[in-house]
This record gives structure tokens, sequence and C-alpha cells, in this order.
């Protein structure tokens, strides 16, 4: 239901809003590595942040998995003592959704977005509950050692076929500013 | 006495002659004034038949224009006839235009104000959201009770199992105790379990719970979104109209 180009397209919005939106300073490495299919439906963390973009053709789920350990508070707190890692990744994942969001009404006039959520790793196996058209993972190394990652989940009541290409001077824009 | 009448004859001649001379010049003084006359009146009557010639020629060009204007007035009044009709069903279409227009413009804020309601709908997903926090709130309870059964259950488990220890050292006499301990441990291993699928099911909640809520809350700003497009429209078609018709 859901053309191989739209999955494709899927994945480069995904990367090109997580590379731009999900470090802190826009200067800081941001590695994205797709999963094997088989660890699409696992948890790649202890807590998930989930977010969905509707349509009237499709609905989509990125879940953003984090550790709420002393290398993730250090790098998405930092001087900031007055919300918890939670809620900073909350933004963080609705900065990372809203660039989807924007990228994707490009071609889906009709889109809506949700508030995050913040849930347990645990419930990422339960994914497939929701009959999935597309689920894909992917591991991202921010900084030098902060470990996140990221399952996209599409599930589509009618075709879905689109595609996206990312503007590689806006894409490598992060890389410029490193120079 | 002839000299008399030799005088008065000659007198009488004289007189006769002086008498017919006068009479032949008045008589030829008179034709001449007749010839003259006639002469006048032969002329006068040439220069008034050709000015009759002329008048009957101008009556003829003059009758030729009337006839001419008459068929171009009959022309013009059928013109004018046809004008009136055309611009009779001018009037018409226009007037129907007008009426048209004006169901148009009455249908444009009616669409718009509906349109401008139907955005409260917002309050119902805020309803919902509440009442997605309320329910996930639940569950985040339900977590923490089976994580607190977990921890009896679990409690229980180590208890039976020290139970069946100590009935083993009593010998025959603990064999009694030992097979309660071994069936409290049964049951602990079983209470295990349930709490386990318990909160696999808590956790399969949560998702779907979530994935649901988001896609509803997701799916009201869709239709918010399109709502406030479509007011704007019906804004501005209703603007364009109000201004048509001013």
């Amino acid at each position: 239901m859901i053309s191989q180009q739209a999955k494709d397209s899927i994945e480069r919005i995904f990367s090109h809003s997580a590379r731009t939106r999900l470090p802190i300073d826009s200067g800081d490495a941001c590695d994205i590595t797709p999963l094997d299919a088989q660890h699409a439906n696992e948890a790649l963390a202890a807590h998930i942040v989930v977010l969905t973009i509707s349509s009237i053709s499709f609905r989509f789920l990125l879940v953003l998995h984090f550790d709420d350990d002393q290398t993730t508070r250090d790098y998405y707190l930092r001087e900031s003592e007055d919300r918890s890692l939670p809620e900073a990744l909350m933004e963080v994942g609705n900065l990372c959704c809203g660039a989807i969001n924007q990228k994707m009404v490009e071609f889906f006039p009709d889109l809506g977005m949700s508030t995050p959520y913040q849930l347990s790793g645990a419930c990422v196996p339960y994914l497939t509950e929701l009959k999935p058209d597309y689920l894909v993972a992917f591991r991202i190394s921010i900084g030098a050692n902060v470990q996140l990652g990221a399952t996209l989940c599409v599930c589509a009541s009618s075709p879905v076929d689109f595609v996206a290409q990312i503007n590689e001077a806006e894409e490598s824009t992060g890389e410029l500013e490193l120079f | 006495m002839v000299d008399q009448y030799v005088i008065a004859a000659a007198v009488a001649g004289s007189v006769a002659g002086a008498l017919a001379a006068m009479l032949a010049h008045r008589w030829w003084h008179g034709k001449r004034a007749v010839v003259q006359q006639t002469t006048a009146l032969d002329s006068q009557n040439r220069a008034l038949a050709q000015a009759e010639e002329r008048h009957a020629a101008e009556i003829r060009q003059h009758e030729q224009q009337a006839r001419e204007l008459h068929a171009l007035v009959e022309t013009l009044r059928d013109d004018v006839a046809e004008q009136s009709v055309s611009a009779e069903e001018a009037r018409a279409a226009l007037n129907a235009l007008q009426v048209q227009k004006d169901e148009w413009l009455q249908q444009a804020k009616r669409l718009s104000t509906e349109a401008g309601r139907l955005r409260h709908l917002s309050a119902t997903f805020e309803r919902w959201h509440e009442q997605m926090i309320s329910l996930m709130a639940q569950n985040h309870d339900m977590h923490s009770k089976n994580n607190e059964l977990s921890s009896i259950v679990r409690h229980v488990l180590i208890v039976s199992l020290n139970a069946s220890i100590e009935a083993a050292r009593a010998g025959a006499a603990g064999r009694g105790f030992s097979i309660v301990a071994s069936e409290v441990r049964t049951l602990a291993a079983r209470s295990q379990e349930l709490s386990k699928s318990y909160h696999d099911s808590l956790n399969r909640n949560d998702l779907i719970t979530t994935a649901t809520f988001q896609d509803i809350q997701a799916g009201g700003k869709m239709i918010a979104a399109s709502l406030a497009s479509v007011e704007s429209l019906a804004g501005q078609i209703q603007s364009r109209l109000e201004q048509a018709t001013t």
C-alpha cells in the first residue's frame, strides 16, 4: 500500500529532520544507521517519546528511544535544571516531528500533528498491533556518545505514493558550519 | 364763302387728320403696349412654367425624401422596439443575477459562520485530550499497583522457597508443611506469570491508547486547519460578493 519510493522519501525526510533537529548544536555530528527489519519492533532504549502525524490516508508515528542516563542528561539538559530529560526529549521530538510534518505537508495538504507523549520502551513491540504497512528503525548517534533510537511506523488506509527530494545544500548546512 | 368752306374743310380735314393721327398714334402705342405686355406675359408664363417645373421637381424630391425618412423612421422604430425588448430581457437577467448574487452572499455568510462555529470542535479535542491523560494516568496507576503486586509475589515466592527448605529440614514431620509450601510456591509462580502478562497488557494498552488518542488529536488538528481554510475562503468569497454588490 506504500510504494517503495514513498518509503524512501519518508526515510529521506526523517533523516534530514533528525540531523537538523535532534542535535542541540547544529555543528554536532548526527549519524543515522538503519537497523535490520527484525529490530524494527524492538525497544532500543528504556523510554520512548511518541508523536503522530495524521492525514486522511495514513498515520505516521515517530518513536524516539532514549535512556535516562548521565550522558544523555548532560547533552540535552546542560545548564537547564528546571526540566526533566523526558521533557527535553519530548521538546526535541516535537521539533523533529514538526520538521517532518512541514516537509510532508508539501505532498499531503491535510495533515495534523499530535502532542508528544512519553511511554516505556516496553511498549515498542506492540507497534505491530497497529498493523503498520511500513515499520523501520534507526540507531542515532549524536555528538560524541549520545545514543538514541528512532522507529518510524506508517499505517495506511489507502495507497501512498510520493517522491520527496531533500535540498542537498540545506542537508549539508550543518557540515558547512563546521568549517 | 367757299374759302370759308375750304378753310372749314381744311380745318375739318386737319382736325380729322389730327384726330386720325392721334387715334392712329394711340392705336399704335396701344398695340405696341399690347405686344410688349404679351411678350412680358409670355416671358412670365415661361418663367412661371419653369418655376412650376422646378417646384414640381422639388416637390417630387421632397416627397422622395419624405418617403425615405418615413422608411428610416419605421426602421428606427423597429430598432427601438427590438432594443427595448433586449433591454427588458437584460434587465430581467440582471435582476435574476442580483437575486442569485444575494443568495450566494447569504450562502457564503452561512458557510463562513458554519466554518467558524465548527472550529470550536477544538474544544472537543481538548476534552478528549484531558480524558486520554486521565486514562493514561489510570494506566500508570495500574502499572504501579501491578509492580507492587509483582513485588509481593516475588516475596511470596521467596517465602515459599524458604518454607520448602525449612520443611525439608524438619524431615518426616515437615512433609505436610512441604506440600503446602510447594502449593504456595506454585501459586506464587502462577501469580508472577499473571503479573507479567498483566504488565505486558498494560504496555500494549499504553501504546494502543496513546496511538489512538494521538491519531484523534492530530486528525482533529487536521480538521481544524481544513475548516480554517474553508472559513478563510468563504470569507474571501463573501467579501468579494459584498464589494460587487456595493
